[in-house]
């Protein structure tokens, strides 16, 4: 089994790590929300992404793909929209401001919780359910996905979609998912990872783990592993009907739009008056953007079912 | 935080054994009207622990609004699905606490928000 990456960002105390992230997202959430919308997270595209000499994609295209990655990651695991099997009890693991909460809130027409560090991005998600008719269905807290806050086995579907990359201990954070998942549950992940190590390596090499460190400490991200590493907490959790895939060229025409809305003259007005440590995520992009492309970080799906 | 959510929170405090239910302490309370949908009520009916649910009450100032015990059956009366809306949906505790049923810990509740992040020597 691969052994577990950590990046330079780890090593502080978790009360240290959690501020971090909370205030980096209570800082940034502003930004994210006017370019991007209140999905914090990427499109799903089909790939190849575009024929020569297609139109360069628009926002209203990145937002759809947007929409189009819930879907997407509802169907690989096999989410039954069916009335009597469909989700009734929904987690959202690290929300943001709940975009994601509210679209499965009206899929299904679920009761939704979201968990999430960041007081302001709790505090704008429940704005936004009360704008939306959906503060009777939803409900946010301030929790932390280590350590969430509530018995075991109490919901149908647990979603986390880019979210577990700043989990410091992706074990615990697994089994946590795990714990709160009812029995016959769906859990979903949608994480970036590592590449899967092969069977000779017993880590990533000296110079991949040198980009990862850089990238790590520019985003808080505090560890890393492979989704085989998920895949084999799911095994020894005993959850069943273990799926994965990797959608890294699903998602490769989202860092255009990224790029492009960071280059807008309101793009870097938002940014500038987010603060520095937002500025700095933004110049990280470049980062991912190199790891992406020499392949050491991918962006992947998990998804399994707790047994009944 | 409305009585809904506080049927799904426990303490998950290390050592705690049973962190469910959770305490109330109700500092500002505020009702705000919201549509009454049956087939809500019904559905989620099952999921409720009514014993949570009747000290939550009480402990938000409405201490005879719901029956000590409920079954299924009950759902087809009007005045009680009011009465189970008014509870799980209308009433939310704007300002207080959360407290842990084993060891007192409050975990604060600002703006209608719970604050459920434990301390690093609780996990």
């Amino acid at each position: 089994m691969a052994k577990l990456q950590r990046g330079e960002g780890e090593g502080g105390d978790l009360e240290k790590l959690r501020k971090g992230i909370a205030e980096s997202y209570d800082e940034s959430t502003g930004a994210w929300e006017e370019l991007f919308g209140e999905y914090i997270h990427r499109g799903f595209y089909d790939t190849p992404s575009a024929a020569p000499g297609a139109a360069p994609l628009t926002a209203l295209d990145h937002r759809r793909a947007q929409l189009r990655m819930i879907d997407e990651a509802l169907a690989f695991a096999g989410v039954s929209e069916d009335p009597e099997k469909k989700p009734k009890k929904i987690l959202d693991v690290g929300c943001g401001i709940g975009g994601d909460t509210l679209c499965l809130a009206k899929k299904y027409g679920a009761q939704c919780i979201g968990i999430n560090l960041s007081p302001v991005q709790v505090k704008r998600a429940q704005e936004l359910a009360q704008a939306e008719g959906l503060a009777d269905k939803v409900s946010f807290e301030e929790a932390d996905a280590l350590n969430q806050p509530f018995p075991d086995g109490q919901f149908d579907l647990v979603w986390s979609l880019e979210s577990g990359e700043h989990m410091p201990d992706k074990e615990k954070f697994f089994s946590e998912m795990a714990r709160v998942a009812a029995p016959g549950a769906t859990i979903i992940l949608v994480t970036w990872c590592h590449r899967d190590l092969s069977p000779d390596e017993e880590s990533l090499r000296p110079d991949e783990m040198k980009l990862l460190n850089k990238i790590s400490d520019a985003h808080l991200l505090p560890a890393w592993c492979s989704a085989a590493d998920y895949a084999s907490f799911a095994k020894s959790l005993k959850l069943e009907d273990i799926r994965r895939a990797d959608w890294s060229e699903n998602v490769a025409p989202f860092w255009s739009a990224a790029v492009q809305s960071g280059m807008t003259w309101r793009g870097i007005i938002s940014l500038l008056k987010s603060g520095w440590k937002t500025i700095k995520t933004a110049l990280a992009v470049s980062l991912l953007i190199e790891g992406y492309n020499k392949k050491v970080i991918k962006y992947n799906i998990i998804t399994c079912r707790k047994p009944k | 935080m409305r009585l809904l959510t506080h049927n799904m929170l426990s303490s998950n405090i290390r050592g705690v054994v049973n962190g469910f239910p959770l305490g109330i302490e109700a500092e500002k309370v505020v009702e705000r009207e919201v549509e009454l949908s049956a087939e809500f009520l019904r559905g989620v009916f099952p999921k409720i622990e009514w014993g949570a649910l009747v000290a939550g009450a009480r402990a938000l100032g409405h201490p005879d609004l719901l029956p000590g015990e409920a079954d299924a059956s009950m759902l087809a009366s009007d005045d009680f699905l009011r009465r189970f809306h008014r509870a799980l949906l209308q009433l939310h505790v704007e300002e207080g606490a959360l407290v842990c049923p084993e060891t007192g810990r409050r975990f604060p509740i600002n703006k209608g928000i719970p604050n459920m992040l434990l301390h690093e020597d609780e996990v």
